[in-house]
């Protein structure tokens, strides 16, 4: 039923797009400046940004945020995952409030980090590390304990030693989930990073977005929002491509 | 010490199957002691490190009667969770129609999928300054962020979900003679169902989130402005009330999520298990 993507699939795409460009270029010259800016008006402000050094500076802060903050989740979260796996009791009785972590809409607690930690870098690290730590951990967890029994034993009885264990069978066994979970936390992350620009000190790309919204340039806004669109994308793309790459550890198919 | 008579209650309803009794039993011990060990680390760290306003499991405890009973505080969750209702009803409406147009239609599905996946990538507290703009500081833009947050992942799912109906029942229905709206709502859907809940699922979680960056943005009265206001006047017990009313709330529609697959959609569980 499905075909590999041809040449009229990439004419497809890219006639939808140019048909999206034009909705937005000439379904919008009606309005007012200040509720929504043509796609000239925001390419020509999109290149006053660039050309001027304030949006790769603004960019460069946001990444560093992200970065520093979902490395720290991901260097934490991932072994303690695996040590976790490997001790069923403290699992089982953890298990639970891993997956509540999970599901909590981590949002809301920005403003006790505010009053807390303050508002500088560290602080807002903590926010992203928070957003991008719990499904790593998460699913790690899940993961490791889809381990079967039976490779551990086996591996006991070859006289493995834990560290030989852990190298041979629980990494390569629980990686594929864990990379899972970093694909989520990326996603996640990039929403702490703005949130946390948002409402702790003001800097990068968030910053960006709540001046331009504040000063009615919906030029810079639409800006703002296309290249945090396209940062999205790609960062999802790479943590796609980062699960594909290890998925194929599983080995059973899929 | 709370622990206690829980847990012989639960161990009491526990199955009547010895081995599955005793194992049921160790694991509901083993987690109520993996609860008391959070909340005791909790409230250690902040009595020795945190100042005297750092909520704390004995200050939650204290505070929580007063503030689950409050009018204000269940006046604000149910703005907030009614919010998050509407948008999620909007946004799976429309979610479910436009991803059962993308699945069906092999051109459709090639001209929206940028869209559609580029506005799911994106962050959506990205778009609340803009939303801002367009519907002013009112409700109006908490809404419109929470259908923003939990349309993409529906139609996205859906439309996943419909291409991957079995190419057999498609011409079985051609075959009969079926209309489009009989194939769309008569096979499609029900076949996507999957889909359709691993979306729902993935949208709750955004709305909240949508929701309460909005009622920070846009200081409209609901939980997460509750939150914002007695964090800033020091009152961090009563504000983790309302963080936790909201995590409930999420707890509470996933374990509804799974009740209904489990009792209604049996044939889903089994689906699950070939594919």
């Amino acid at each position: 039923m499905r075909r590999p993507g041809s040449g009229k699939d990439r004419l497809v795409v890219l006639a939808s797009l140019g048909a999206g460009i034009l909705l937005w270029e000439f379904g919008t010259r009606r309005l007012s400046p200040a509720v929504a800016a043509p796609f000239s008006a925001t390419m020509s402000r999109l290149w006053e940004m660039t050309v001027s050094g304030e949006l790769p500076t603004t960019l460069v802060g946001s990444l560093v945020l992200f970065a520093v903050g979902l490395g720290m989740a991901v260097v934490v979260a991932l072994p303690l995952g695996l040590l976790l796996a490997r001790l069923p009791v403290v699992r089982i009785a953890l298990s639970d409030y891993i997956a509540l972590g999970n599901a909590m809409p981590m949002v809301a607690l920005i403003p006790f980090i505010l009053s807390l930690f303050g508002l500088d870098f560290g602080a807002k690290v903590l926010v992203v590390f928070l957003f991008a730590f719990f499904p790593v951990l998460y699913n790690t967890v899940e993961g490791a304990r889809s381990i079967r029994p039976e490779l551990i034993e086996v591996a006991r009885s070859f006289r493995s030693g834990e560290w030989a264990i852990w190298r041979d069978v629980m990494i390569p066994a629980a990686f594929p989930y864990a990379m899972t979970g970093v694909r989520q936390a990326i996603g996640r992350a990039l929403v702490g990073m703005v949130a946390a620009e948002f409402f702790l000190s003001a800097s990068g790309i968030g910053q960006l977005l709540l001046i331009s919204a504040r000063n009615f340039d919906t030029a810079g806004l639409f800006a703002a929002v296309l290249v945090i669109t396209v940062l999205g994308f790609a960062l999802m793309g790479l943590g796609r491509a980062l699960e594909d790459r290890f998925t194929v550890w599983r080995g059973t198919g899929r | 010490m709370r622990a206690g008579p829980a847990a012989i209650g639960l161990t009491a309803s526990a199955s009547s199957r010895p081995l599955g009794r005793r194992l049921a039993e160790s694991s509901v011990a083993l987690k109520l002691a993996g609860g008391a060990f959070v909340l005791g680390a909790w409230e250690i760290v902040v009595r020795l490190l945190a100042p005297a306003y750092v909520a704390k499991p004995s200050g939650i405890f204290a505070a929580l009667p007063g503030v689950v009973t409050s009018a204000p505080v269940l006046g604000a969750a149910g703005i907030t969770l009614s919010a998050v209702a509407e948008g999620l009803v909007i946004a799976v409406v429309s979610g479910v129609l436009v991803g059962l147009f993308m699945g069906s239609l092999r051109l459709a599905e090639r001209a929206l999928s940028l869209y559609v996946n580029g506005l799911y990538a994106m962050p959506m507290v990205a778009i609340v300054p803009l939303l801002t703009i367009w519907f002013g500081y009112t409700s109006a833009a908490r809404l419109a962020t929470i259908i923003f947050a939990s349309f993409f992942p529906i139609a996205m799912n859906v439309a996943d979900g419909a291409r991957s109906v079995p190419a057999e029942y498609l011409e079985v229905a051609r075959a009969c003679r079926a209309r489009p709206h009989q194939i769309w709502f008569g096979i499609t859907l029900p076949s996507s169902l999957p889909y359709l809940i691993a979306g729902i699922r993935l949208a709750v979680g955004r709305a909240l989130v949508g929701a309460v960056v909005a009622e920070f943005i846009i200081s409209v009265d609901g939980l997460g402005f509750y939150i914002l206001f007695q964090s800033r006047t020091f009152h961090h017990n009563e504000a983790l009330v309302a963080v936790l009313l909201l995590a409930g709330f999420a707890v509470v529609v996933d374990a509804a999520i799974d009740w209904i697959v489990r009792s209604r959609l049996r044939w889903y569980r089994a689906g699950e298990k070939t594919a």
